[in-house]
């Protein structure tokens, strides 16, 4: 297999991405070949991650779940289609993005959020602890009130620096992965990215000090 | 709602609460549903058939559009080839070869031209219609003048006469077969009554490849006769034979004597028999 071609155009930035792409096309290689057992290892790989970005811009559990199935089908649908010019991993958050964004449009005036619980490992909990040193039952309250403040300001972006702000910042893409993304420039994603962080500070004032 | 402790000092940016975000997981319950859901649909898809508007960014992403546009293109023009060609055969009635027609009988009136397609039996057909609507239109205008003046004798030669014998109508055979049957019976009353009007027939009628024999053979029993007295030169205005005119007298005479012998003259009354 010829991988040297693979991934020329993609905006895989680091090492660690680029050996990650290509253990992924070796694998998207082998369910084109009929190893339809093989896409269960990607969606075990990357269920958490499509879930996580879905969850994020739709700010409900139900929704996610179902728009998270929707890719994983969509890309096995049209795993034959996929040539390696981007990285497995970009080409499934194009296809769970688009798929958001189409829901977002569709179900506009529509806003139930169902938020999960904060996983309290690793940076989270230090967030936390800086945030308050309560204990308990006033600890999870206001973790609670502060999940809800952090939905209500997200969803009062508009769809595009939500987006941006969600690749960005939580789940850790870069300008470059977004902008192929989200088929927009690089300019634009940072000047979205910009907007949208000052929009969260202002909404977001009272949790945030310097 | 609850505030914010007083005695924190470590800042905290809008980046550390997104990261609170990215901390928001769901239990593992959730997975194994959410596993379960996805094996159902993904078996689902495997079994759906895929319409073909799906498979549509398959066949361009494989560059067929270009062949695909070219057989469109081709498909196209062979359609507007087709039915312009349906089109012109409505328009061959103009260039389909003449047949001429001029009536033996009537002098005065003008040539009639006949068009007869070629290349389609239909506006063949169609055209020799429409000009036999133009002889009869040009020849019932001088009859009706000489109905409303009253010379039959003129009005007779100035009957419409058929040009073939696919033409001819049962009216006209009849005519024909009565004009036959006169012909035997009076043969002076019909030089009289047709005198002035048998002129050395001719019938002309040319098409592609059609003689003026081929016309002669196939006119009507009329035409035949027109053209046996033409041989035999009539005269123009001939002169009503004696044994006519002694009918035509004896038969006023008695119609004179007879209208008297109704008459009655009885002192000062007169009286009428009917």
């Amino acid at each position: 297999m010829n991988l040297a071609r693979v991934f020329t155009k993609t905006a895989i930035t680091t090492p660690e991405r680029k050996q990650e792409a290509d253990a992924d096309f070796v694998i998207v290689r082998q369910v084109q070949a009929g190893d339809v057992a093989a896409f269960d290892r990607l969606i075990h790989k990357y269920r958490e991650r499509v879930f996580g970005v879905i969850y994020n811009l739709t700010s409900n559990r139900e929704d996610a779940s179902d728009l998270a199935q929707e890719t994983f089908i969509k890309a096995f649908q049209a795993i034959n289609r996929f040539q390696g010019n981007c990285s497995f991993f970009t080409w499934l958050y194009k296809i769970a993005v688009n798929s958001s964004l189409s829901h977002l449009r569709k179900n506009r005036m529509r806003s139930f959020f169902s938020l999960e619980k904060i996983n309290e490992e690793g940076g989270s909990a230090e967030v936390i602890d800086k945030l308050t040193d309560r204990r308990g039952a006033d600890r999870d309250t206001y973790l609670r009130e502060l999940q809800e403040k952090l939905n209500e300001a997200m969803q009062k972006l508009s769809i595009p620096h939500r987006t941006v702000i969600t690749l960005f910042e939580i789940d850790g893409l870069s300008h470059a992965e977004i902008a192929e993304i989200m088929g927009c420039s690089e300019g634009t994603v940072r000047s979205r990215l910009h907007y949208a962080k000052q929009f969260l500070q202002g909404e977001l004032g009272q949790y945030i000090r310097s | 709602m609850p505030m914010l402790p007083p005695d924190k000092k470590a800042p905290v940016s809008v980046e550390d609460l997104l990261r609170l975000k990215a901390a928001e997981r769901p239990s593992a319950e959730f997975w194994s549903q959410f596993e379960r859901e996805l094996r159902q649909k993904q078996l689902t898809a495997l079994v759906q058939k895929r319409r073909w508007w799906h498979e549509l960014p398959v066949v361009l992403s494989r560059r067929v559009y270009l062949p695909a546009g070219a057989a469109a293109i081709v498909a196209f023009t062979l359609v507007t080839v087709r039915y312009s060609g349906s089109g012109q055969l409505a328009q061959v009635e103009n260039t389909a070869p003449r047949i001429v027609a001029a009536d033996p009988a009537v002098e005065s009136l003008p040539a009639t031209e006949v068009s007869l397609a070629s290349r389609s039996h239909e506006a063949a057909e169609i055209s020799a219609a429409s000009a036999r609507a133009r002889v009869e239109h040009d020849n019932l205008a001088p009859l009706a003048v000489a109905i409303s003046t009253g010379d039959m004798t003129e009005a007779v030669g100035l009957l419409p006469m058929p040009v073939s014998r696919g033409s001819e109508s049962p009216s006209a055979r009849s005519i024909a077969a009565n004009l036959a049957h006169l012909e035997q019976a009076e043969p002076d009353l019909m030089n009289t009554v047709m005198g002035s009007r048998l002129s050395p027939a001719r019938v002309m009628v040319t098409t592609a490849g059609l003689e003026m024999d081929e016309a002669a053979d196939s006119a009507p029993t009329k035409y035949r006769l027109i053209a046996r007295y033409a041989d035999h030169s009539l005269t123009p205005e001939p002169v009503a034979p004696a044994l006519v005119r002694e009918r035509i007298a004896r038969r006023l005479g008695d119609d004179i004597t007879e209208r008297i012998s109704r008459v009655g003259v009885e002192g000062s009354r007169v009286s009428l028999k009917f």
